[in-house]
């Protein structure tokens, strides 16, 4: 998968972000999953619970769908899209590192049915505006990514 | 000769009209009448301090401060200093009855009121706490003695984390085997406390200070206010 480096965080080319919301769509159909991106991660550090909201809860663009705690933070996975939770990911509920180890696949957060999917994907950043983006926001608030033990790597 | 200017021009930035105006909001507190009465420049209050031992702080530069008036000052003290205190009120030993500590409990007050910067980062690393507190009514829970958050404690720490649920176990009260909260919080006293929050307008200071820690307790606290049956309440 066509992938970036940049102080060590991961930005993967074909996703898009919200990167002001540090989050990532891949979309299927109407259908979309959504995560964490790596620098996200890695600014809250080991995750010791990320609790989604439930299956059938609609969402505005910008509220949350899953509160993440770890040992120094706590903070909102705002959602990228509005929409309806379709599907959580139920793994994080006993083991919430998965979004450390592996943000971009076993760690995603929750899948949804976009109301609007075509404007929401439009006011997001992919490709090589999402390197740059990202680029700008890690050379600016001065973000150097860290990974825990078995974390994914991306060839 | 210029005049000895302590604020060091350090916020030229905001109008005098603005830092005017927040200490006219600091002096127009209830408590303002009890805490400010005159300063002899003795330094008890900066002996007894255990901030000004470890920070460049001072509880008599505090007091002098307010006294005079000298809003520029004071304004540099409320985007730094007054957040080193750790309130333990030492300096209450005060023979005119100035308490330090609490004029910085109204400016501090004052300073989340009003959103200002400096608030924000110096309440971003209390922001799991307070997530803890008013979610779940218990303040610091064993799930918090992390590696990253501790790393003074060393590798002890590690050991604890890795643990954490067998030394639980471990107390005698059932009702402290708990790794997520400090003990088994009751629904009532739960639910008493987001009657509280909400009737106080304590979540509008927080909106002000973290949107993002604002947007997940209320999401928590409409949930659990609407299955007690309380389903009009919102905070937005």
């Amino acid at each position: 998968m066509a992938h970036e480096e940049v102080k060590g965080c991961v930005i993967l080319k074909d996703l898009h972000y919200s990167v002001q919301d540090n989050t990532w769509v891949k979309a299927d159909g109407d259908i979309v999953t959504i995560g964490m991106t790596d620098i996200a991660q890695s600014l809250a550090g080991p995750i010791l619970h990320a609790k989604t909201k439930g299956v059938g809860t609609s969402r505005k663009k910008g509220r949350p769908i899953a509160t993440v705690e770890s040992g120094k933070w706590v903070g909102p996975v705002k959602s990228p899209v509005a929409g309806e939770i379709v599907e959580v990911n139920e793994g994080l509920a006993s083991d919430a590192q998965l979004i450390n180890r592996s943000p971009y696949k076993d760690g995603w957060v929750v899948k949804m049915k976009a109301d609007n999917l075509a404007v929401d994907l439009s006011e997001l950043t992919t490709g090589d505006a999402a390197v740059a983006a990202y680029k700008e926001k890690i050379e600016q608030d001065g973000i150097e990514c860290s990974h825990i033990d078995d974390t994914d790597t991306y060839d | 000769m210029m005049a000895l200017d302590l604020s060091q021009n350090k916020h030229a930035d905001v109008s005098y009209d603005e830092k005017e105006r927040l200490f006219d909001e600091v002096k127009a507190d209830d408590r303002w009448q009890h805490v400010l009465y005159g300063c002899y420049e003795c330094g008890i209050c900066v002996a007894a301090c255990p901030s000004a031992r470890f920070y460049d702080f001072s509880p008599r530069v505090i007091a002098q401060a307010v006294a005079r008036e000298d809003v520029d000052l004071i304004y540099t003290l409320m985007s730094d200093s007054i957040w080193d205190c750790s309130q333990c009120f030492s300096c209450d030993r005060c023979p005119r009855q100035n308490s330090p500590g609490q004029i910085i409990t109204i400016m501090r007050e004052v300073a989340v009121k009003n959103g200002l910067q400096t608030a924000k980062e110096a309440l971003e690393g209390y922001g799991r706490i307070i997530y803890k507190i008013m979610s779940t009514g218990s303040q610091v829970s064993p799930d918090m003695l992390q590696p990253d958050a501790f790393p003074d404690w060393g590798t002890h720490v590690y050991e604890i984390a890795e643990n954490l649920e067998e030394w639980r176990k471990a107390l005698p009260p059932e009702t402290l085997h708990t790794t997520e909260t400090g003990w088994k919080v009751d629904q009532k006293t739960i639910i008493e406390l987001y009657l509280i929050w909400h009737m106080t307008g304590v979540m509008d200071l927080i909106e002000g200070v973290d949107e993002g820690l604002f947007m997940i307790l209320v999401d928590v606290m409409e949930e659990r206010l609407e299955e007690a049956g309380y389903d009009d309440i919102t905070f937005d």
